[in-house]
């Protein structure tokens, strides 16, 4: 049985309008403007138990408003969900059990307590017993490299370490499924690859299921095996990884500092140049993956001059989706 | 049983949480005593002057003081989210709470202390000693007093705040709710009339929080305890319904919260 089944879903959230200044707030207090937004409009997927499932898409795509449907924070305007056998809005304490969440931008921990405050007391939601407990945060903390954090404040975490405890605590009642909302916002690079890492390791331990949210197409290269892409409140893709990258995540983008002036017929072979910013010593550039080799980039790239400082990036995933619906309607 | 003990382990992890600032949270609650004091001293200038309003003397109105103060206080010390309900559920911060395997009304209302609500409940106490009427079945009584009103209290609290899922507001509502029931529970009810009390006990049932307890302490009868526990399971029962049915309407949010 598939760990999650979803038909049909949509919903539609109720939005006021009001213009600008006091007046319009006043009649708007009598006569509200009331539209409706359709933030997911009818997907339907199914995702295996144990599987590594990506949903991308950019801000306002319905990401979160789905996977807020299927933890039974929202009931759906229309539609069917099934997450291992519960119906989330009629269920929710039933499958809260077998299900860990995380969001990025909504922490569990308790601000002012040390994280392990917090997992204990989640022992106690989840009806451990103390022993129990006890022996599942030391497993965690070992697990995630936390030992020395779980007793500092939570406040006086970096955000890294923060998540790290974040999806820790997450994971204290052994769930069937975890369910990501954008875990590795506003992380630097090193932190993101960490607890991706970490993410990976424990699933694949514990043979749970991940339902990963992001905008950030590296989460998705690190963590899932298979991708949805959220567009508008639509599925737009649904594919392997693999199968996304060899056909749209092919291109990276460049951008270097140099310690001297660039030249304004800057030129790299095999790459296109996008931008030099000639003040500020900089260059843009991007290249295809499949011709041109990261390798051999970064290599002519160090020939050109003295590199201060250098960032490579996958296309925003705006122009992935673009190139996807370009993609559709040339088949069309 | 099991809601107990989450309820016995929320509330420890609460009070550590207030104390990591115990100086804050001494300040608030002795200063909350002191507050509650200097209000009462208006009363005992006027019954001072006038002895008794409609059959009411100064005693009375310590009674009906020591009962609101200690069911503010209770509500406040152990239940402190019933304040800031409607903010938590228009700011979407009902998130957390939902995706945990628990009562989603009792976790959110007991996962906040009020510090100074543990001033109220012992000015409540030491306005009941200071009543002049105090004796081991009176205190018996008013504990008994104290939980029944406490429970109306939150129940009023929670259905005022629950349009907030239907108006997408309710900051403003609740502080007038707040006052309005506060107000009219320590008020000598002989003052209102036959209508003002049908509102006073149905709509805003202040008289639950002041005259119908105080009677209660005062003398013990079988037909006060009934209205006392009628009044609670049904405002409770009133407000169980309006806050699920709102549920159902919920919005959550993208705003960026902590769980402090």
């Amino acid at each position: 049985m598939p760990a999650i089944q979803v038909k049909n879903l949509t919903k539609t959230f109720q939005t006021r309008h009001k213009a600008a200044g006091l007046t319009a707030s006043v009649r708007a207090l009598f006569r509200p403007q009331v539209s409706a937004v359709e933030a997911v409009r009818g997907i339907s997927f199914e995702m295996e138990a144990g599987e590594l499932l990506g949903f991308i898409g950019p801000n306002g795509a319905g990401k979160s408003t789905t996977i807020k449907i299927l933890t039974g924070i929202l009931f759906p305007t229309s539609g069917e969900a099934s997450v291992l056998g519960y119906t989330p809005w009629r269920q929710r304490r039933q499958l809260a059990y077998h299900i860990g969440t995380v969001f990025g931008q909504r922490p569990q921990l308790w601000y002012h307590l040390p994280a392990i405050d917090t997992l204990t007391l989640f022992g106690k939601i989840y009806e451990l017993d103390d022993r129990q407990t006890k022996r599942r945060i030391a497993e965690l903390a070992e697990a995630f490299e936390i030992q020395d954090l779980l007793e500092t404040p939570v406040r006086k975490l970096s955000l890294g370490q923060r998540m790290r405890c974040e999806v820790a605590a997450s994971l204290l009642h052994k769930p069937k499924l975890l369910l990501l909302d954008e875990p590795s916002i506003g992380l630097d690079v090193v932190a993101k690859q960490h607890i991706r890492d970490a993410i990976r390791e424990m699933a694949a331990r514990e043979n749970v299921g991940v339902l990963l949210t992001s905008h950030d197409a590296g989460d998705l290269e690190a963590l899932c095996k298979r991708v949805i892409i959220l567009h508008h409140g639509q599925i737009v893709y649904q594919d392997k990884v693999s199968t996304l990258k060899r056909s749209f995540l092919t291109s990276k983008l460049v951008e270097v500092r140099y310690a001297q002036q660039v030249a304004p017929d800057f030129e790299i072979a095999g790459t296109e140049t996008l931008k030099i910013a000639r003040e500020r010593y900089g260059v843009k550039l991007r290249f295809d993956t499949r011709r041109t080799p990261v390798e051999s980039v970064l290599a002519r790239l160090t020939e050109a001059g003295d590199v201060v400082d250098i960032t490579i990036s996958d296309p925003p995933l705006e122009e992935v989706i673009a190139a996807i619906y370009a993609q559709a309607e040339r088949n069309a | 049983m099991r809601e107990l003990n989450f309820l016995l382990s929320l509330w420890k992890t609460n009070l550590a949480s207030a104390m990591e600032y115990r100086a804050a949270f001494l300040s608030q609650a002795i200063g909350m005593i002191l507050n509650d004091g200097v209000y009462f001293l208006v009363w005992v200038l006027f019954f001072d002057r006038f002895k008794e309003v409609r059959g009411w003397e100064l005693s009375d109105m310590f009674l009906v003081f020591g009962i609101a103060a200690g069911a503010f206080g209770l509500a406040g010390a152990f239940f402190g989210n019933a304040f800031n309900l409607a903010e938590i559920i228009t700011g979407g911060r009902l998130d957390y709470y939902l995706s945990l395997p628990r009562s989603v009304l009792l976790h959110v209302l007991a996962s906040r202390v009020v510090p100074s609500g543990f001033g109220d409940l012992l000015y409540g106490f030491l306005s009941y000693f200071a009543s002049g009427q105090a004796s081991w079945g009176g205190l018996g009584r008013f504990i008994l007093a104290i939980l029944l009103a406490t429970a109306i209290f939150i129940a009023f609290l929670i259905l005022v705040q629950s349009l907030a899922f239907w108006l997408g507001t309710g900051g403003t509502f609740t502080a007038l709710a707040v006052n309005a029931i506060i107000t009219f529970a320590i008020y000598p009810i002989t003052l209102f009339n036959q209508a003002a009390k049908v509102v006073l006990f149905l709509i805003v049932p202040a008289a639950f929080l002041g005259a119908v307890p105080a009677g209660f302490v005062r003398a013990f009868s079988w037909p006060t305890l009934g209205s006392m526990a009628l009044a609670a399971a049904g405002f409770l029962a009133l407000a169980l319904t309006l806050f699920h049915l709102g549920l159902r309407r919920y919005e959550s949010g993208s705003a960026i919260q902590v769980e402090v």
